[in-house]
Order: C-alpha cells, then sequence, then structure tokens
C-alpha cells in the first residue's frame, strides 16, 4: 500500500515527465516527412552536423584533458588562492553564454590576444577554431563542477594505501584514483560532449555562424527559424535530440556501473 | 643505540586534528598500541609516520635514519585501515599482489607467495573473489595480507578489528598475533579496545587532544599510570586529587580531603605537593571488621550503591566525603553480606596508591 506522500509525488514526477515528453516528441510529429528527409540531407544540415560534431568531439577531448587534473587539485592538494579558483571556474555555469562569447569576442578580436595571434598568422575568430574555444570555456566549469565530485568521492586512503606499498604519486594516480574515478570521467565526458553540441550564443559570437562554414546545428535552428525555413530549423532540433537522447543513453548505461565501491 | 622508530617532538595541524609536540620511541618487532579517544590523534599520527602528512614540526628516524621529508613510498611502512580500502576494481589476489608487483615482475615468485601468505592467513580459497563479496574479517585478512606481503619495517594499523563482530575479533586477534609474530614485523596498532591492548600489546600509548600523555610497559601503563586521565582512560575508576602532607622515607601522606589521610609507597617524584591519586577498585579489599595486617590503608565506609556487571558486582562506599568504587565477585559480596547504607571497611597496600601529574 502506497502513502499518500508516496502517491503524490510519483504523480507529480510522471505528470511533468509526460509534459516534457510530449513537448520533445511535438517536434517528430509537427514537420512533413518528406521536408524532413529534404532537410536532414540538404548541404547545410549535413555540414552543420559535421562541423557540430568535429568541434565538439575535439573540444571535448581538450576540456576533460584540462578538467581531469583541475578538478584533482581542487579536490586533493591546498594551494593558495584555492577558494578563488574554485569560484571563477564555477563563474560561466552563473551566467549566460552570451556574457562569455561577448568575452571570448573582446580578447580574442581585434585586441588584446587577438592582435597578437593574428601577428603570427593564427586566426581564432570565424573559424572552426573559434567555435573550438568557446565550446571549451562553456563546457569546462561542468567538467570540472562533475569531476571536482568524483575525486572527492575516492576515499584519499585508497591512494594512501597504494603509496604505502611502493608507488608514486603518478603510479597511483594512473593505477588507482583514475580507474575508481572512471564511472564520474565517462560521465563528465558524456556531459561535456553534450554541452559542447549544444553550445550557441558563444560559438554565434565568436565562430561567426559562417553558411557552410562555422555553422553549427544550433545555430542552423535559429538562422533557419529566423529566415521561415521550419522544415530545415526543426530537422536541425530533431538531430540535436538524437545526439543528445544517444549521449544520455550510453551515459546512464555506463556511467554508474562503477560508482559503487568508490566510497 | 639507536631506536627503531624515534619520532621526536612531532607537531601536526590540520584543523580538525592536530599532533601536538608528539615524542615516541619503538624497538624492533615490538608492538605497540596506541589508546585514547575519537579526535585524540591517533590516526593522524600514523598517517604521518607513513609519509600522508608533512609535519609542521619534528623528525621522524628510522633504523637511524631520518625519514621526515621521504615520501610514503620510500619508507618501506605499510598501512592497514578499520575500513579495509580493498581496491575494488581488483580480485583478492591482485589487491594482494599490488605492493608486490612493484618489487618483482616475476609471475612465480608473485603467485607463490601470494599464496602462501593467503594460506597463513586462511583466505587461499577467496583469491579469484571480488572484494565487495567478502565478510568484514574477510577483507580485513586481505587488507592485512596485502600489507605484509611487501615485508615492511613498520606495520600500521589503524583500528584494524573495529568493524568486526566479537567472535571474528577474537578469532583475527589470535591470527593476526602468529601471522606478526611469524613475520616478525614492528607493529603500530591504534585501538579503542582494551582487548587489542591486553592480547597483542607490548607495549601501551596514550592520547589525548594530539599529545601521547605516556607511553610504556602494558603494566606500567595501566598499574601505575602517570596522569590522572591516563588512570581515568584505562578504568582506575579511584582517581582523586590529593596533597603530600609527609614524607617518611619511602611512606607518602596524602590528604584527599580534609578528613582523610592515606598512605602511597609509590617513588613518585614532583616537584608540587599537588597530586593525583589512583587506586585500581580491584586492590582495594572489602571486609566487616578491622584486622590486623601489614595493609597501611583500612577505612570505615558505608555503602551508598551496588550494581552488577557481566559476573561482578561494583560498590561504591562513601568515606567520609569521598566515593571509593571496588569491584568483587557476587559470592563475596553475598557472604559479607553487603548492603546499601552497611557500614564497611575498605583495605589497600600504599603500594596500590599510585600517584601522578594532575592533567588538565
Amino acid at each position: 500500500m502506497r502513502s499518500k506522500l508516496e502517491i503524490i509525488f510519483i504523480s507529480i514526477s510522471f505528470i511533468f515527465t509526460t509534459f516534457l515528453f510530449i513537448i520533445i516528441g511535438s517536434l517528430f510529429v509537427i514537420p512533413s516527412p518528406q521536408g524532413f528527409v529534404e532537410s536532414l540531407f540538404s548541404n547545410e544540415m549535413m555540414s552543420a552536423l559535421k562541423i557540430t560534431l568535429s568541434t565538439s568531439i575535439l573540444a571535448a577531448f581538450f576540456v576533460m584533458l584540462v578538467a581531469v587534473p583541475t578538478a584533482y587539485s581542487l579536490s586533493r592538494y591546498q594551494f593558495p588562492l584555492k577558494s578563488l579558483v574554485k569560484s571563477i571556474l564555477d563563474l560561466p555555469m552563473a551566467f549566460p553564454e552570451i556574457v562569455l562569447g561577448i568575452a571570448l569576442l573582446m580578447i580574442l578580436g581585434d585586441q588584446f590576444l587577438g592582435n597578437f595571434l593574428e601577428s603570427i598568422g593564427i586566426n581564432i575568430v570565424f573559424t572552426t577554431a573559434g567555435i573550438i574555444i568557446a565550446q571549451f570555456f562553456v563546457a569546462l566549469p561542468y567538467a570540472v563542477r562533475i569531476l571536482y565530485s568524483t575525486f572527492n568521492y575516492v576515499n584519499p586512503r585508497f591512494e594512501f594505501v597504494s603509496r604505502s606499498l611502493g608507488y608514486g604519486e603518478f603510479e597511483t594516480f594512473k593505477n588507482i584514483t583514475l580507474p575508481l574515478a572512471k564511472g564520474g570521467i565517462f560521465a563528465s565526458s558524456v556531459v561535456t560532449l553534450a554541452r559542447c553540441i549544444g553550445t550557441f550564443a558563444a560559438v554565434l559570437l565568436v565562430g561567426g555562424g559562417t553558411y557552410l562554414k562555422t555553422e553549427t546545428l544550433p545555430i542552423a535552428i535559429y538562422y533557419n527559424l529566423s529566415l521561415g525555413n521550419i522544415d530545415n530549423a526543426i530537422t536541425a532540433a530533431i538531430l540535436l535530440v538524437l545526439i543528445s537522447f544517444v549521449a544520455i543513453f550510453v551515459l546512464e548505461k555506463y556511467a554508474y556501473q562503477n560508482i559503487e565501491g568508490m566510497g | 643505540m639507536c631506536m627503531f622508530l624515534e619520532v621526536r617532538n612531532l607537531s601536526v595541524d590540520l584543523g580538525q586534528f592536530h599532533l601536538d609536540n608528539v615524542s615516541l620511541n619503538l624497538e624492533k618487532n615490538d608492538y605497540l598500541v596506541i589508546i585514547g579517544p575519537t579526535g585524540s590523534g591517533k590516526s593522524v599520527l600514523l598517517e604521518t609516520i607513513a609519509g600522508f602528512f608533512s609535519p609542521d614540526d619534528g623528525q621522524i628516524f628510522l633504523e637511524g635514519n631520518e625519514i621526515t621529508n621521504l615520501t610514503p613510498e620510500n619508507r618501506g611502512i605499510s598501512i592497514v585501515y578499520q575500513d579495509y580500502v580493498l581496491f575494488p576494481h581488483m580480485n583478492v589476489f591482485d589487491n594482494i599482489a599490488y605492493g608486490l608487483k612493484k618489487k618483482t615482475n616475476d609471475k612465480d615468485i608473485i603467485e607463490s607467495k601470494v599464496k602462501n601468505i593467503a594460506k597463513l592467513l586462511k583466505i587461499d580459497h577467496l583469491l579469484h573473489r571480488n572484494p565487495e563479496t567478502l565478510s568484514g574479517g574477510e577483507k580485513q585478512r586481505a587488507a592485512i595480507a596485502r600489507s605484509l606481503i611487501v615485508e615492511p619495517k613498520i606495520l600500521l594499523m589503524d583500528e584494524p578489528f573495529a568493524a568486526l563482530d566479537v567472535n571474528t575479533h577474537s578469532y583475527l586477534t589470535s591470527l593476526i598475533k602468529n601471522v606478526i609474530i611469524q613475520h616478525q614485523t614492528t607493529c603500530i596498532h591504534v585501538s579503542h579496545n582494551f582487548n587489542d591492548v591486553y592480547n597483542l600489546a607490548e607495549h601501551v600509548a596514550v592520547m589525548k587532544d594530539g599529545k601521547i600523555l605516556q607511553q610504556g610497559t602494558l603494566h606500567d601503563v595501566f598499574s601505575r599510570p602517570s596522569h590522572n586521565y591516563v588512570a581515568d582512560f584505562v578504568g582506575v575508576h579511584n582517581v582523586f586529587q590529593g596533597k603530600i602532607v609527609a614524607h617518611d622515607k619511602s611512606l607518602l601522606k596524602i590528604e584527599i580531603s580534609p578528613e582523610l589521610i592515606i598512605f602511597s609507597s609509590d617513588d613518585f617524584v614532583h616537584e608540587s605537593k599537588e597530586v593525583m591519586v589512583a587506586i585500581r577498585p580491584e586492590s582495594i579489599i572489602f571486609s566487616n571488621e578491622r584486622f590486623v595486617s601489614s595493609v597501611r590503608n583500612q577505612l570505615k565506609g558505608v555503602v551508598k550503591n551496588m550494581f552488577e556487571v557481566g559476573h561482578t558486582v561494583w560498590i561504591e562506599v562513601q568515606v567520609k566525603d569521598v566515593m571509593f568504587k571496588g569491584v568483587l565477585t557476587p559470592n563475596s559480596c553475598q557472604s559479607l553480606e553487603i548492603k546499601k547504607e552497611k557500614e564497611i571497611y575498605l583495605s589497600f597496600k600504599s603500594l596500590n596508591v599510585n600517584l601522578m601529574d594532575c592533567y588538565e
């Protein structure tokens, strides 16, 4: 016999999950099948898909490369200005990504770093490199946040025991910490990839959203909607939903398998 | 001759836990049990000796060589924790072999050594199992095997039996004792349990608030506590503040209340006349009448309270304004017809009246 509280809470979760499902599912019902197929195989959509996936995978890779040592140092070591570092890393999660986009445009554009990079022949703004940099900075705080919790969850005594048995810091990190944190690292990778794929405003500002060159799927939705090409906009949205669905499915299936026993 | 392990004036501040000027000596093959209340710094002391925390002050010497700034992997000191800390992504065999693999690549040697130690600790049938599927006692034996297989110079054990049931605890205590004797391992064992002290310790140290209050043989610490806190912690129960009022050769006359004088032949030397007095409950003999004997202290009191604890009866007797606590068997209690408000005599030798520092 379920309690009243149980019934109320389960009902709320069901009602709003159903709403969400209907909202997402409507994307798949509204366009005509013919319009969807035409849009899907159009140059613009294929290019946007390719640019989105390639830049996101590269950006997510770089994010993980930086986020793992950053999160580990925040979790394990004491150092000056640690609280400030943590706050700065959390900051981009608190303000709209367009703010980060403007800041990146300022620093990589005609001023400061941009001029220097241009003088040595490197162009960031309005290129795919710009997209990757925007995705990197938008996704980094999320990855660090997840990995920080993951490393906090790994009992430091595992590392102490390994060290006492003759293994150095790096060997212990490789043999013990990383395998114990692999669930969290995997979850962080998937969330980072999803965040990179979904980045819009920062990528639009820094990448420029040039047709067939720096136009990603979220930008494709925005442009096509602005121009009244509803089929194209919805097709891009469906592609994003499908990519996200695969990412979440993989996350649910594999990420939490190794969480137990970490404490 | 230098000590095997010498900890000199070690101070560590980890915020919540700290060590304050801790000194400790240990001889080779010694078994030291450190006891003390939760939060007294016992685990921090072990982890600092192992090299996981850098001391703010002080030095650590092992076999005469300073190891204070040596990394943990270069100290040859293994550690076993209460919560086992078996690596969950390795089976029992790989857990035990982990440290050995750092020393040798020879698979035959690794396999033979792992099987030997597993047999000694009676876990040889569990080697293929995942640690999560083992019982608490099995996990702890695997953790101890993993630490012993690398033949550490010192084995540190942080409450290794605390999470185990009484039967497993008792079984493991004797098993571990044999294995440690066979391996000739020097041990420091942190425990809350006095059975560990009685069954395993050659030396005992009592810690409180990051300080070692007393270190000595089992007999010294339990029979002759040097601080009132140690006396209380090791169960002396009768601990009173007193004043030395006379000193006659080896006999001290101590006033523990304005109307109550007792005698002690403790060789305690202290500049102040203010002392703490400790008398173990089992040192007090009860009788219905005063008797002629060599016993220096015979006091008349009134039974104020009595209660059974297991197979013993504890009685509280008020002498003047001081309450003494004694213990006897139910048979003795019956034959003396002890009951509340009955007058009774307490006798105890001056030898059993220990004097010590006052610890605030």
